[in-house]
């Protein structure tokens, strides 16, 4: 029981994302009845499931929730913007009550009062009043003699088809409707219309001149197949038909229940009274036999093999085979299998040793010296490439699409413009983009944290943002997309933009900053993330608490990602991270510096080169540019910067790597060699020094030896301003 | 050979929750034959090849609903006889009558306790 209850409880977790699902695409008026019914029936399998499970407050909750939602089916009450609001927050009390169920928190009954007392208004009536009519109904006993039953409702029946219809794009064209074809076909019997949508394209591919719609249709006549036919005479030749009698090659025969003598005769109905729903008989209370089965039931759903053994008395072999091993699971359209994470996990660190494990087979390989064509150097290129197809497969089972993140956000904008009072739309894109699972998680709260600062700092209030001239909605985009072997995740709004005379004077006035410090605008944006700052003049319940946009970029840092604002005053604002694709692996370059090896994620490397006398330009006391193709990008001495040595004194014939920065500007970096380019694991540094500055990470090479992964980014950031390499650091590379 | 060991059930759900607590109480009673569908198009098809005796269906389902397969079953000359038990959280005049209409043999009112379900079964089938 406790293994179904686990697995309503991940149910839920589907439900409630198609609900959401459906309910914005109702706000955006993009919904068909399909949609109302999909977020109908979400409700009602929630409320189902809770019952069953006796979560009493989910039910009474989901309860109302749904009767609103039939309304609204039966176009008994119209969707309208207002009443899509209250749903949504219908959607979010939902949630929260599967998450207490879940936890066993109890439930406080005032977080839902105000809603239930909306929906009450909105329906015009109360639960109370919302009493169940007793509806009559005789049981109808089944005769076990089978074919036939004493109790059948339907006259002698006639024969029935099945009819596929798949038009073809001609049949469009010259101006035919299988609407009316399918009303033709109603004329001859009683009939069962399945449209098969499936291989309907995206919205974006759809063609308005190409039909992908197949029709599959149970009609019930007696006019025989040739009046079907006629109905489909017109578009002859233009679509595809297949009309098939629903008669099976064999008869379709159940097998005869053989009872032992020693048991009463079958069948024994019982008298209809006690058939009580509501109450179950005493009787029937003690026939209850507990499941016997053992708890650890491998599929909940799944009967034991032995169930599909043949009756005795099968019928015909050919029809009454064994049913096939499987249950309703195998069948679902989406085939998925829940595996606990932890599983996952173990894969992943196996993943991680077996690279660890090759780059040493490598090392190995290299020192024996063994010809190039040897058949353990080719053996070993394939065992490399597998180990790389295995990674990004694991990979692939950890990544998740963004879409359940970005779909908590949603509610984030809701509750927190409704707070302030802002009208407020979040536009979602790329939600399909996956990201590994713990960045997931370890995402929601700087992203909350931003989506609330956009929400309360970005946006100007509904009258300012009309004064001066933009919609009164406000609008915040969160968007998610691959580039370039990483995540960006951007969060924009088209508010204000970052007032950065104000921020630079509050800057100075909290002494972050010297006065007379010139500061470009990037610069000044970068303010932000300093710890302590806070531009919001009153601490408000959203944001402004001053521990805001530093703990943000430190949850990111942590992620190995960067994060950086891009600004226009009177436009908006776009916060934009940057994140690894995995927290597991990278390819990277493997350098020496001072006899030290290094690791250079391969990413961020745009090219290498070797620097002639003539590329070097001095710019000052050991500061230097490079001339790369008539642009100057300035030269940062790695060894010097990590502390190994003191800076060289002549770089020309030196090794450097252009690094592209998140701002599209470049820099070079001196290294003394290129040694290999590899994959490496990724050892985070995290949690035994904390973050250092400009390393990512650390990595065990072919030899055993640990070596550091660099940020190249975020050393060239920190050279720029001047900091000195940390202690930390030199003791890590000590 | 009892009638639990011969009886032929498939539960049709689109919930894996629902599919997983009936099969329990189902097997609880003892019965020995149990398949399951996540829809009425897949229990039509899967009825095709593995005939029963019993259908339990849910009421709510994407596609076709619990009556628009009971329908498809009765007008199916080779499944027309078979048992329909009816799972549904709403149990109003509509759906009721119509199921009767159709050839309903018995419904359950949802959440039900499994001895409820055994006393509708045993309603259509008699003892199990």
């Amino acid at each position: 029981m406790a293994e179904i209850k686990a697995s309503f409880f991940i149910e839920c977790d589907e439900l409630l994302e198609s609900l959401q699902d459906g309910l914005q695409l109702m706000d955006d008026g993009e919904a068909d009845s399909e949609t109302v019914n999909v977020v109908f029936r979400a409700v009602h399998s929630i409320k189902g499931g809770a019952g069953a499970f006796g979560l009493d407050d989910l039910v009474k909750f989901a309860h109302r929730f749904e009767t609103a939602m039939d309304d609204v089916r039966s176009d008994k009450l119209e969707a309208t913007h207002d009443v899509l609001k209250l749903f949504f927050q219908c959607g979010d009390i939902l949630a929260d009550l599967v998450r207490e169920a879940r936890d066993d928190s109890p439930h406080d009954p005032s977080s839902t009062a105000q809603v239930l007392n909306e929906i009450d208004a909105l329906l015009g009536s109360s639960a109370e009043e919302e009493a169940e009519e007793e509806v009559e109904f005789q049981p109808m006993t089944l005769s076990l003699d089978l074919p036939g039953i004493d109790a059948d409702p339907t006259p002698a029946s006639e024969p029935s088809y099945t009819i596929v219809f798949e038009p073809e794009n001609e049949l469009y064209n010259l101006g035919n409707e299988p609407l009316f074809l399918l009303r033709a076909l109603r004329e001859l019997g009683d009939m069962i219309v399945t449209c098969e949508t499936v291989s309907l394209p995206d919205l974006d591919q759809l063609s308005v001149e190409t039909g992908t719609m197949v029709w599959t249709i149970q009609l019930t006549t007696s006019e025989g197949e040739g009046a079907i036919k006629e109905v489909f005479d017109f578009v002859d030749g233009i679509c595809r038909l297949e009309i098939t009698e629903n008669t099976p090659p064999t008869a379709y025969l159940l097998p005869d229940i053989d009872l032992a003598p020693e048991l009463p005769p079958l069948p024994m109905p019982p008298a209809a009274e006690n058939l009580s729903l509501e109450a179950p008989s005493a009787a029937a209370e003690n026939t209850f036999l507990p499941p016997q089965l053992p708890e650890a039931q491998p599929s909940p759903s799944g009967p034991p093999p032995a169930t599909y053994s043949k009756p005795k008395q099968a019928a015909p072999a050919p029809v009454n085979k064994p049913a096939p091993k499987t249950s309703g699971g195998a069948t679902t359209p989406r085939a998925t299998v829940r595996v606990d994470l932890h599983r996952i996990d173990r894969l992943v660190n196996l993943v991680g040793e077996i690279v660890i494990n090759q780059a040493m087979l490598t090392q190995s390989v290299e020192e024996a010296g063994l010809p190039p064509n040897s058949t353990v150097r080719t053996g070993l290129e394939e065992f490399l490439q597998l180990t790389r197809d295995i990674q990004e497969s694991v990979m692939m089972i950890r990544a998740q699409p963004v879409k359940s993140l970005f779909q908590r956000m949603s509610r984030i904008v809701r509750e927190s413009s409704a707070d302030i009072g802002k009208d407020v739309r979040l536009k979602t894109e790329g939600e399909n983009t996956e990201v590994d699972k713990t960045v997931i998680e370890r995402l929601a709260d700087p992203l909350t944290h931003m989506i609330r600062n956009a929400v309360d700092h970005g946006l100007e209030s509904n009258a300012e943002r009309e004064a001066s001239g933009k919609s009164a909605t406000g609008n915040v985009h969160l968007t998610a997309m691959h580039r370039s072997g990483r995540v960006v995740i951007e969060v924009s709004d088209d508010g204000a933009g970052i007032n950065r005379e104000k921020v630079h004077q509050i800057a100075v006035e909290k002494g972050l900053v010297p006065p007379d410090l010139q500061l470009t605008d990037t610069e000044i944006d970068n303010l932000l993330f300093l710890p302590g700052f806070s531009t919001a003049k009153e601490v408000s319940n959203l944001s402004g608490r001053g521990v805001g946009m530093d703990v943000v970029r430190s949850a990111i840092q942590a992620l190995g990602g960067r994060i950086s604002i891009t600004s226009e005053r009177g436009k908006g604002t776009t916060f934009s991270i940057s994140l690894p694709l995995t927290l597991a692996v990278l390819d990277g370059m493997i350098i020496s510096v001072a006899k030290e090896t290094l690791v250079v994620p391969l990413n961020s490397i745009l090219e290498t080169l070797t620097l002639t006398p003539s590329d070097l330009l001095e710019f000052g006391p050991e500061t230097h540019v490079v001339n790369i193709r008539n642009t100057f990008v300035p030269l940062l001495d790695l060894g010097a910067e990590l502390g190994y040595r003191e800076p060289l004194s002549d770089y020309s014939g030196t090794v450097v790597l252009l690094i592209m920065q998140e701002d599209g500007s470049r820099a070079a970096v001196v290294v003394d060699a290129i040694e290999d380019q590899r994959q490496v694991v990724i050892k985070g540094l995290q949690d035994s020094y904390g973050r250092v500055p400009g390393i990512a990470a650390a990595t065990i090479l072919g030899d055993g030896k640990i070596a550091l992964i660099l940020d190249p980014v975020d050393l060239i950031t920190q050279s720029s301003g001047r900091t000195r390499p940390s202690s930390n650091l030199e003791k890590i590379a000590g | 050979m009892a009638l639990r060991d011969q009886l032929r059930t498939i539960v049709v759900d689109d919930m894996s929750t629902s599919r997983g607590l009936i099969t329990q109480a189902l097997e609880g009673f003892g019965l020995q034959q149990i398949e399951t569908a996540v829809d009425g198009q897949s229990a039509l098809h899967k009825i095709a090849t593995w005939p029963v005796h019993l259908v339990i269906s849910d009421m709510n389902m994407p596609g076709m609903n619990g009556l628009q397969l009971l329908h498809s079953l009765r007008t199916t000359p080779q499944t027309k006889g078979v048992g329909f038990l009816l799972i549904t959280g709403k149990a109003d005049r509509e759906i009721i009558e119509y199921g009767k209409k159709l050839g309903m043999n018995n419904f359950v009112k949802k959440p039900f306790q499994p001895d409820q379900l055994r006393v509708a079964i045993e309603a259509i089938v008699g003892r199990l």
